[in-house]
């Protein structure tokens, strides 16, 4: 008894319910949305359902960082405009030679492995930056993060002459549209990150003081938990990770678009967190929650694709079904649903870790 | 010594004045969002250097705020001309109107905005949105006929532009005008990819699985269908054979995309407004009474081995690898 109340107050059931609902739609519409089948001449997995996976990967990888932010209390509107950067500079290093319009060449100006380290590591001194702001001045993350946000797109813009670079060089387009093991690369890069977070947050003892810093950073600090260091590794990694989804998106296009790369990206890796079950509050978090929350995302996208739901009524159809998810996943939904379940068992519970 | 500073200074207060007297333009420009508006930018800032005019040129990196700004600027450092490409369509009344009040020659470029009826301006430089959605058709009809697959049914699914817009509502009304036109052209999707690659890209990807067979695709702009190339292609099909590609704009990528053969088409928006623009500048100062002149550039169409016929003129498409050397954005 005790068991089954304590999952349907999981935040992480409800988001796997809403997505469960939403392909059960899809599958009522169309059986062959769910058609997966092997593409001999690029060696990779075809359909739907791994689009899905493989569009959700910048996201997902963007929202691991963002899932710990979010813990510590803060947040990071800034990694929009990163993934802006981290394209510009690849693309910048990539075409060094071109400077008055594109043309495509596959060759690389400067060697491959800048092309890959710089904006990696542009993006993480930005990711510093903020966590520098936050932690050191004190700032609100909002705030502090705002500077990026804005200045970001700029500086992609001033990277690149406010021009959009094509490339064809072949290891770079690796990134975005390759395959390994039968899989578009993205979902590999993207299960690495998510794998890895979760190996950090759990296997170290940072997952714990992120979740102590998050409820209490004053109490953190002074039981002796260094409160700056924790948040100022939350924004730094969110910075990394944002330039690896950089680099994904600007692979996929085999170009660099400083205004429209990683436009929103912020709502939509912030809105991946809240309905993956972490609180905007911060304090305790889910990761797995995070990587349901941007499937759910992707897959309402797809759905408008796949099903030509008229352009002009995207936005309220998503903004509607989100509502929806985030209804589901209330306190006062889940504590009814679960004394339904549990006659009589209504008794008041902590947030379930998932 | 005395006569050589006289001199000297007689000669700074002539090029002072003679300054002063040289035509002032002022430019409020929306940004630099792509390589069409730094062709469009470029084009302008050189024609007018070259008149020996001076140019006041305000770039608003996409904030209406900024430009606003900058009209009254313009406005309070007395320009004699000002040309205007808005941001957004809303929300001009106040300050263009203000720019009527002193008295100032506007002229639209590009984007015109919704209070045009109820403002003074001198003429409205922009592309033919409708045109361009009509030459895309024709041109996909005819070429259709010139491979000999005139009668065959034929899918066709569309790539919309940014929902609301002026290019794409204008593109869609275009194409839905002359699509009817020949029953054997079937539309079976149309979805927005909001002018970028990325979301063209994704929607394409889309397009090929819920779509049991899609013959023609039309982008209605050209990165969109760059975008569209490489989903093509991750479904094993082959871009520009199995599925006909037809872009607009003719942007530098795109010609580059036809010379590959990656993509078959691209309906020429043109960015060069300046030689409509100075000739019309120069006219007002000779006394011409010009008004609410709305003017389209001309504009052709570019394909893989030309002589398409692509409008309701029969003017014939041109060759891409002929003028991909000349082009510059």
């Amino acid at each position: 008894m005790k068991r089954r109340e304590s999952i349907f107050k999981s935040k992480l059931i409800w988001a796997i319910i809403a997505e469960i609902l939403i392909l059960l739609v899809c599958l009522l519409m169309r059986p062959d949305f769910f058609k997966i089948e092997y593409q001999p001449q690029t060696h990779m997995w075809y359909g739907s359902l791994i689009d899905i996976i493989n569009r959700s990967a910048e996201i997902t990888i963007i929202a691991m960082g963002m899932t710990l932010v979010i813990a510590t209390g803060g947040t990071d509107l800034s990694v929009g405009a990163l993934v802006a950067v981290a394209g510009a500079l690849a693309l910048k290093l990539l075409r060094w030679d071109v400077t008055v319009y594109n043309t495509p060449g596959d060759y690389t100006v400067q060697p491959f492995i800048l092309v890959l380290f710089v904006p990696m590591l542009v993006c993480l001194a930005m990711g510093m930056f903020n966590g520098v702001l936050i932690a050191k001045f004190k700032m609100q993350p909002i705030i502090a993060t705002l500077v990026l946000m804005v200045a970001g797109r700029g500086i992609a813009q001033i990277a690149t002459n406010g021009k959009q670079f094509t490339t064809l060089y072949a290891p770079f387009r690796f990134i975005g549209q390759g395959s390994l093991l039968a899989l578009p690369m993205p979902i590999i890069i993207s299960a690495v990150a998510v794998l890895g977070v979760s190996l950090f947050t759990r296997l170290t003892s940072y997952g714990m003081f992120i979740e102590s810093v998050g409820i209490n950073r004053n109490a953190s600090r002074v039981s002796g938990i260094k409160s700056d260091t924790i948040i100022l590794i939350a924004y730094a990694l969110t910075g990394f990770l944002s330039g690896v989804a950089g680099l994904i998106y600007a692979s996929r296009i085999s170009s660099c678009d400083s205004n429209n790369a990683g436009l929103n990206y912020e709502l939509d890796a912030i809105l991946a967190v809240v309905i993956g079950g972490t609180n905007m509050s911060g304090g305790k978090f889910s990761l797995a929650g995070t990587v349901v929350g941007s499937i759910i995302i992707r897959t309402i996208t797809t759905f408008v694709y796949y099903f030509g739901i008229v352009s002009e009524s995207i936005m309220a159809f998503k903004a509607l079904i989100i509502a929806v998810v985030i209804v589901l996943q209330s306190e006062p939904v889940r504590k009814w649903m679960s004394s339904r379940k549990n006659t009589g068992a209504d008794r008041i519970g902590g947030g379930v870790h998932a | 010594m005395k006569k050589l500073i006289a001199l000297a200074l007689s000669l700074v207060m002539v090029l002072a004045v003679s300054n002063a007297f040289a035509l002032t333009v002022g430019f409020s420009q929306i940004g630099q969002e792509s390589d069409w508006r730094t062709a469009n930018t470029d084009d302008i800032l050189a024609a007018v250097a070259a008149e020996g005019w001076d140019m006041v040129y305000d770039d608003a990196q996409q904030k209406q705020e900024n430009q606003v700004k900058a009209l009254r600027n313009f406005i309070s450092q007395g320009v004699d001309y000002i040309l205007f490409t808005g941001v957004v369509t809303t929300g001009w009344d106040e300050v263009l109107k203000e720019v009527n009040e002193a008295e100032i020659p506007l002229l639209l470029l590009d984007r015109i905005p919704d209070c045009i009826d109820d403002i003074e301006y001198v003429a409205a430089f922009g592309g033919d949105f409708v045109e361009e959605g009509r030459r895309m058709a024709y041109w996909t009809e005819n070429y259709l006929q010139s491979i000999g697959r005139g009668e065959e049914e034929i899918n066709i699914v569309m790539l919309e532009g940014t929902t609301g817009s002026d290019a794409a509502t204008g593109r869609t009304n275009g194409i839905l005008e002359v699509l009817p036109q020949y029953p054997h052209l079937k539309l079976v999707a149309q979805q927005t990819g909001n002018f970028t690659r990325a979301e063209g890209q994704a929607v394409m990807e889309s397009f090929l699985k819920s779509q049991e067979k899609i013959d023609v695709l039309l982008a209605q702009n050209d990165d969109m269908a760059l975008g569209a190339v490489d989903a093509i292609k991750a479904a094993g099909k082959v871009p520009g054979k199995d599925i006909i590609i037809v872009g607009c704009d003719s942007v530098k990528a795109a010609f580059d995309a036809i010379v590959a053969g990656d993509i078959n088409a691209t309906i020429e928006c043109t960015p060069l407004y300046s030689a409509f623009v100075i000739p019309m500048i120069k006219e007002l100062e000779a006394g011409a009474e010009i008004n609410r002149t709305v003017v389209h550039p001309a504009e052709q169409a570019f394909d893989t081995d030309g002589g398409i016929v692509y409008n309701e003129a029969g003017d014939l498409s041109i060759k891409a690898a002929d003028v991909i050397a000349e082009r510059k954005y």
